[in-house]
């Protein structure tokens, strides 16, 4: 079966802001940056991260990483610039985003439309709650009236507003975050903050095990589970 | 109160004794046997006294998680035993006082990094974290009464991690004497246990003056199974670049290289050439420190100075506890394979290279078993349970340098219910060495450090 790629010929968009330490009442400086990805060399620079995410970047089904492949550029770009900056907590991976390990921001650019072209994992692990159960539709209602309003009815996320795509997502990876951001340990939208104080950890997984059912375009997926990324082999 | 005083007295004579008479935790060589030790024990016993009381640390706010070894397992388990509960009170004992790296240490010998790279500090880590550092070498633990013992008194627990590592065993290629054993790791020393170690190989390798200059990888389940290969092209790379008329001389006690075959064959031949010979199957029977010689069962092989790394075992303190497993003949603790405790208790686990489960021995694995055991232990005191979840084997080879080059490999693990063992999961192998992996180790490491020590 032949694999369609949805080749990425929009702009990846970089947003620094720039704040000098000793001015602490100045106001942060939001510069704007656009950049045309070079997919050709994301592939190249992509082997430094596949060393870890792995060449298929589809994550691990306990969590510990989550699947990046098919997720918004612009997302990718904001974690990535997150975690350059370490406004995302992320020691071990830290040192590989700064500019002497993977380059610039053509560089980031380049790496995560590449990413963004992968085919997704077929078979992203789902919660413990079976669609039907009530958990599964009490997640159901929770998500429509709290989280569909953003990351979209099918988990499809915002690339203009850099809000992730869900759907496809690894359960455990999500209810870490969830729980990462609930103990503070994580920095999210102020949006994301409030929702946090609102909504129970049960209640947060009930809504994610609810994602993790939601089904994918066929088209943003790999033939089977034992696909292996071709300009890996 | 009393009755349980006598009974720790008379324990600790019986597990002190061993560790006075052979090191530390984490002794190197292993230590004498308990039937030596009680004779040895008796000059120390006018000190007793000041072993048994109370350690000068503050009372203990919350329960409290003793974690023995500051390696890299027992450095992740205590920050993220307080990050995971932040009730906790985590106390981190190592007898050491500051920590050197032993990942990244091969291309450090070759001068590709500092050895401001390699080093940290404890108190750093435990300032940076919220828990304390207590420089201290662990003699034994009683479970009955919870408390862990060290020269600087005891510590009481709630919940104890031992992360002590391993030791040499240098019966294993026919060297039982203990005094033998001592000279051969003072000569000889392997480079896998304490950072003296690696300072007197580094030595050794930028004075040699030429001739044969013997590295041995050990069989079993050693740590680092890349790393005498690194090693030994690091080593060639410094004869090389020195211009000195030298032999490396690889003697593998495995039948073939054991990890990254390829990558490190090809290193051997286009790289190094002229100077490392590599020699598979070759079991070491005996080794004549004074003469330079060492024995297989075939052949002879004198040398001008050496690198013996011998077969390893889990740290004597877990023997000497009675917590390991007979069966076992690299000593290991006899715990639960998901959940890291001794079988019939659930304060005491036992991770890092001194575990039980054949996963492969070194920092990366550590650091990830540790993330996921601090979550096991953290959920145990609040009363519920995390899900298995594999550790993680990452692992960098240095082969070549200015430029820096590297390999890498990165594998995991998972159980199957049919055998009922652990086997390799998913593995990815990076083995054409580039000056992108070289740059990428480096990034690994200071990522790690990053974690364990600073944020």
């Amino acid at each position: 079966m032949k694999i369609t790629r949805n080749l990425c010929r929009g702009l990846v968009i970089a947003i620094a802001v720039i704040c000098s330490p000793p001015a602490a009442t100045a106001e942060p400086i939001r510069v704007v940056l656009e950049f045309v990805p070079d997919i050709d060399n994301g592939r190249r620079s992509f082997e430094i991260c596949a060393r870890c995410h792995l060449p298929e970047a589809w994550g691990n089904d306990d969590g510990t990483y989550p699947q990046l492949a098919g997720q918004h550029v612009n997302v990718l770009m904001k974690q990535l610039l997150d975690i350059r900056s370490g406004r995302r907590d992320n020691p071990t991976m830290q040192p590989f985003v700064q500019q002497r390990t993977i380059g610039g921001y053509q560089n980031l650019a380049d790496v995560v439309a590449y990413i963004s072209t992968l085919p997704m994992n077929p078979a992203h692990a789902r919660g413990p709650w079976p669609p039907d159960s009530p958990e599964y539709l009490e997640g159901k209602r929770l998500y429509s009236q709290h989280c569909a309003g953003c990351h979209g009815a099918m988990g499809e996320g915002n690339n203009e507003l850099s809000y992730p795509r869900l759907q496809g997502q690894h359960y455990e990876y999500m209810a870490r975050q969830a729980r990462l951001a609930r103990d503070r340990l994580r920095q999210v939208a102020p949006s994301m903050t409030s929702l946090i104080v609102s909504l129970s950890v049960d209640d947060f997984d009930q809504a994610l095990n609810y994602v993790s059912y939601l089904p994918l375009p066929a088209g943003d997926l790999a033939p089977d589970a034992d696909w292996r990324n071709p300009d890996f082999q | 109160m009393k009755k349980s005083d006598n009974f720790s007295r008379r324990r600790f004579i019986q597990a002190g004794g061993a560790v006075l008479a052979g090191g530390a935790v984490g002794a190197t060589p292993a230590t004498a046997t308990a039937a030596e030790s009680g004779d040895s024990a008796q000059p120390a016993a006018p000190a007793l006294h000041k072993l048994l009381r109370k350690a000068a640390i503050p009372a203990a706010r919350g329960a409290r998680a003793v974690v023995v070894g500051g390696g890299w397992s027992g450095l992740t388990m205590a920050k993220y035993l307080k990050r995971f509960n932040p009730g906790f009170d985590v106390i981190l004992i190592d007898r050491q006082s500051a920590f050197v790296s032993f990942p990244v240490s091969n291309a450090w010998l070759a001068d590709q990094v500092t050895l401001e790279f390699l080093s940290h500090s404890f108190f750093e880590a435990a300032n940076n974290h919220g828990y304390l550092f207590m420089q201290a070498t662990v003699l034994g633990f009683d479970r009955e009464t919870r408390r862990v013992y060290t020269e600087r008194g005891y510590v009481e627990y709630d919940y104890l991690v031992l992360a002590p590592g391993i030791e040499y065993d240098y019966s294993r290629i026919g060297v039982d004497d203990t005094v033998a054993q001592n000279l051969l790791f003072h000569r000889y020393p392997g480079g896998f246990v304490t950072s003296s170690e690696l300072l007197t190989i580094k030595q050794k390798i930028h004075r040699f003056n030429g001739g044969t200059f013997v590295l041995t990888v050990p069989n079993g389940d050693y740590r680092c199974s890349a790393a005498p290969y690194e090693r030994a092209c690091m080593v060639a790379a410094v004869f090389k670049r020195r211009r000195i008329r030298a032999k490396v001389l690889l003697l593998d006690m495995n039948s073939e290289i054991t990890i990254k075959k390829a990558g490190f064959t090809r290193a051997f031949e286009q790289l190094y050439g002229d100077f490392i010979q590599y020699l598979p199957s070759s079991e070491i029977s005996s080794v004549d420190i004074e003469g330079r010689n060492i024995a297989t069962e075939f052949d002879e092989y004198p040398f001008d100075d050496a690198i013996i790394y011998p077969p390893v075992r889990a740290s004597s303190l877990l023997e000497e506890a009675g917590i390991d497993n007979p069966l076992d003949p690299q000593k290991a603790a006899n715990t639960d394979p998901f959940r890291y405790h001794l079988v019939d208790d659930e304060r005491v686990y036992v991770t890092g290279d001194s575990r039980a489960q054949p996963f492969s021995k070194g920092g990366h694995t550590a650091h990830s078993e540790a993330q996921y055991v601090a979550e096991v232990i953290a959920a145990h005191a609040r009363g519920f349970e995390v899900r298995w979840r594999s550790p993680q084997t990452m692992c960098f080879s240095a082969v070549d340098i200015e430029p820096l080059r590297a390999m890498s490999i990165i594998t995991y693990y998972k159980f199957d219910k049919h055998s009922g063992l652990f086997a390799f999961d998913r593995t990815h192998l990076m083995d054409k060495w580039d000056t992108q992996g070289g740059q990428a180790s480096l990034a690994w490491a200071e990522g790690m450090y990053r974690d364990m020590f600073y944020l």
